[in-house]
């Protein structure tokens, strides 16, 4: 009893003991923050991720692909049936981008992926990087009239003006037919219509819109906007309307875009038209090219993915890479992705999969597989800075060592008097014990409070130094986040916590250990 | 003064004292009990474990005898200062009588404090033996020493040694915390706080209970020791110098306390004290120099 009394006292009566806590206190604090901000970038990093790649992927390791992609997802569908939520064959392809900027052709290497029309069904999570709000609930390759959000969606209104995106869209389109016009009229030349091989190709990729665009009216969503719909009206007069869109693809907004002091400048918008060359199936590949209309423009907030992927719909890219076979009417595709119904189990399907299909031809892959070396790194510098942090408290514990013996030989004659009076050394322990327990409850409790506030104001703090020091703490512009993500785990919190309180524990045993070996008698003299 | 609550008998030792009352001062049953404790002292290590088992028929004739409760038989203590050797006690042999009040006298440095801390067993001698109530406590377990001390013996000290983060009744209380833990005390809390109070009361300090030992004067804290001594109810109380830091009428008032609890409450008190006429208020005086029991 009497050990919780005094220890209480102490307590209260030593104020210096609980400034040597301050240093626990921040260690904590710091840690949890770390690990919540840490964790929020790894989270946030992660969904953009996988809002792009499948959680497995079955690939082709030639260009050329595979024969007859039905044929595969039945035999997946044998092996790990129970998994998969959806699979979807896509033809991944590396092709070169060229569009006119003022009259120049630009060029750059890309990654092409054909995938199918009503795969976008599924993809819910691509539909939300998409610049079209009617995009993010459907999705079809067609061009939309205008409504191309203005601003960074998820900027609010911190984000910049987009003030190009305004026009985007059929508008665009018209408009720039109508310049071109006007301008070749000048000239004295013919009206050409938009890209160059445009008018050759058009036709074909009439014949594979037409079937969606009659779906569209059986869709109930889209009757109000049927007048405005560019496919309808392009079915009464489709080859007289010059503005009618070729093939739609989606670009990265990376590829369409350059970033300058925060904001994106366009040089390309929904409604203009690009063209792309790629290598056909054949052996040896010879380069194609087609003109395809941007519909639409994606930003997953991955640097590496709005930089270099450009979507096209599966069919139209089989047909002019070739990869069908006229004969038995299979295709070929590049690869299978595969959604399963609970992601944790990509490895053990990755195994499987990558054991049943001879490896020479096919690799199999998780989404972390393929990022791998980013999560590691990510992984790597949060168990860095986890390291640095415990340091810290570390160092508490050494002040906390300091002050406890302080307090002992302070206390020395006490310790005498407690001995005189029959208490035992490990009461004599236990009082400096649970003084050191009681502080580092202390000490852990306020950081753990300290920290979780912080996280949970981390953005009204970060908008409150920009202010305070007129410099900015987090540039949207260089981390592509408007706000600081952030993820508290209980689990690590309360690892914290517990490394905290062991410190401090650890730090008063030996103090507590040289009091309860304290002779009565000269203990008793000491003056 | 107040009847005194400590050694009633409804104390735990109670029917241990209450017969002896009776034959307090019998020397003679003390006389035989030591002849026989000296043929042990003489015999070595052997015979001094083999005399452990004759504790229990010692007890009863310690009872019977009414005679000696505590008993220090050829105490010798060597203090080390660096490379010298600083002999302190050179063979004391003591005996404490049930129910009496003894001074030790001696001058400074004649070993008297370091008698007491052994008879406290807050020390351990180099050689000798102690006996308390007929049980060897010099070789005693530490703990079975720290319960000794916390039950039996009650000590008070030249400099009060009140705990200042505590306030009186709290000091008082203190060895009551120790003896119980933390639930048992809080079970029994209301009871033992009216024990500390009315002893508090008894040693005049009703109206002090809530103060911190600063601010006490000498006189009252070395009240509050005595009251925290003797919140156990032990069977003696081990005073060492108790008037020696205060002026000669607080002492003689702290004295008189003793002498009262002595004489109402049978408690066996030793007292060690430089000072002659604080000694001689005792019904004997034992002569330490340089180490030894002198005769004289």
């Amino acid at each position: 009893m009497y050990k919780f009394l005094l220890c209480w006292r102490y307590l209260r009566t030593r104020w210096i003991a609980l400034a040597s806590i301050i240093s626990v206190t921040l260690g904590v604090a710091t840690m949890i923050v770390v690990n919540a901000v840490m964790a929020g970038f790894t989270q946030e990093m992660q969904d953009r991720i996988r809002g792009i790649l499948s959680d497995v992927s079955f690939e082709a390791r030639s260009f050329n692909g595979f024969r007859d992609p039905e044929y595969h997802m039945r035999e997946i569908e044998k092996i790990v049936g129970d998994e998969i939520e959806v699979m979807t064959p896509t033809v991944t392809v590396p092709a070169m981008l060229s569009f006119q900027l003022h009259g120049e052709w630009n060029t750059r290497p890309v990654q092409l992926i054909g995938v199918p029309r009503d795969a976008m069904e599924y993809a819910s999570k691509f539909r939300q990087y998409l610049q079209h709000p009617k995009h993010r609930e459907q999705f079809r390759f067609e061009l939309q009239e205008s409504g191309y959000d203005r601003r960074d969606r998820h900027g609010g209104d911190e984000a910049p003006l987009r003030v190009r995106m305004e026009m985007a869209g059929m508008v665009h389109r018209r408009n720039m037919i109508e310049y071109r016009r006007q301008w070749e009229k000048q000239l004295g030349a013919q009206p050409a219509p938009p890209g160059d091989t445009a008018k050759a190709d058009s036709k074909p990729a009439d014949d594979v819109v037409d079937p969606f665009a009659a779906a569209q009216v059986a869709n109930p969503f889209d009757v109000a906007d049927r007048p405005l719909d560019p496919f309808a009206a392009r079915n009464d007069n489709a080859q007289a309307d010059p503005a009618a869109p070729l093939t739609g693809c989606v670009l990265g907004i990376g590829l369409a875009s350059y970033r300058h002091a925060g904001a994106e400048h366009f040089l390309v918008l929904p409604g203009d038209d690009i063209q792309l060359t790629f290598p056909t199936a054949g052996t040896p590949p010879k380069a194609v090219s087609d003109s395809f209309t941007v519909v639409d423009l994606y930003e997953s907030k991955m640097t590496e993915y709005d930089s270099s992927f450009i979507f096209v719909p599966l069919d139209k890219l089989q047909e002019l890479r070739g990869m069908f076979d006229r004969e038995s009417g299979t295709t070929f595709v590049t690869s299978i992705q595969i959604k399963l119904k609970d992601e944790s189990r990509g490895s053990i399907v990755r195994d499987k999969l990558q054991a049943a299909f001879p490896p020479h031809f096919y690799s199999v892959s998780t989404w972390r597989d393929k990022q791998g070396p980013l999560l590691a790194a990510v992984e790597m510098e949060t168990a860095i800075l986890n390291m640095l942090l415990f340091l810290i408290i570390a160092v508490a514990g050494f002040g906390i060592l300091a002050i406890f013996f302080m307090i002992v030989v302070e206390k020395t004659k006490d310790i005498g008097i407690l001995k005189s009076l029959g208490a035992h050394g490990s009461g004599i322990m236990g009082i400096f014990l649970s003084y050191g327990l009681s502080l580092g409850l202390v000490g852990a409790g306020a950081g753990m409070v300290l920290g979780l506030l912080f996280v949970r104001h981390i953005n009204e703090i970060r908008i409150w130094l920009g202010q305070l020091t007129g410099q900015m703490v987090f540039d949207p512009s260089i981390y592509y986040f408007y706000e600081i993500p952030t993820s508290v785990n209980p689990w690590t919190v309360a690892w914290i916590v517990a490394g905290a309180l062991a410190i401090a524990v650890a730090a008063s045993v030996m103090p507590a250990l040289r009091a309860a070996r304290l002779h009565p008698v000269e203990a008793l003299r000491y003056e | 003064m107040n009847k005194h609550r400590t050694a009633n008998p409804a104390g735990p030792h109670g029917p241990t004292v209450a017969p002896l009352r009776s034959q307090a001062r019998d020397g003679a049953g003390a006389h035989e009990h030591a002849a026989v404790a000296t043929t042990v002292t003489t015999a070595t290590g052997a015979a001094a474990q083999r005399a452990r088992p004759s504790t229990s028929p010692d007890q009863e004739a310690a009872a019977s005898a009414g005679g000696v409760l505590l008993k220090a038989v050829g105490l010798k203590k060597t203090y080390h200062k660096g490379k010298h050797e600083v002999p302190v006690l050179r063979g004391v042999d003591l005996e404490v009588r049930q129910g009496e009040l003894m001074a030790v006298i001696g001058q400074s440095g004649s070993g008297k404090s370091t008698l007491l801390h052994l008879l406290a067993t807050l020390d351990r001698p180099d050689e000798g033996e102690i006996w308390f109530n007929g049980q060897r406590i010099d070789n005693a377990s530490t703990r079975q020493r720290d319960r000794l001390r916390n039950r039996q013996l009650g000590m008070i000290f030249q400099f009060y040694h009140l705990l200042p983060e505590l306030t009186a009744l709290e000091n008082v209380l203190a060895p009551l915390m120790i003896t119980h833990g933390f639930f048992s005390y809080r079970l029994q809390r209301r009871k033992l706080v009216e024990r500390a109070k009315s002893l508090l009361e008894t040693v005049g300090l009703a109206h002090r209970l809530k103060h911190r030992p600063r601010e006490l004067s000498g006189g009252e804290m070395q009240r509050a020791a005595i009251a925290r001594a003797l919140i156990t109810e032990p069977q003696i109380l081990l005073a060492d110098e108790p008037t020696g830091n205060l002026d000669g009428r607080t002492g003689q008032g702290i004295m008189e306390l003793l002498r009262s609890l002595n004489t109402q409450s049978n408690l066996t008190i030793v007292m060690v004290t430089h000072d002659s006429a604080i000694a001689s208020q005792a019904d004997r005086v034992v002569q330490l120099v340089d180490g030894q029991v002198s005769d004289s």
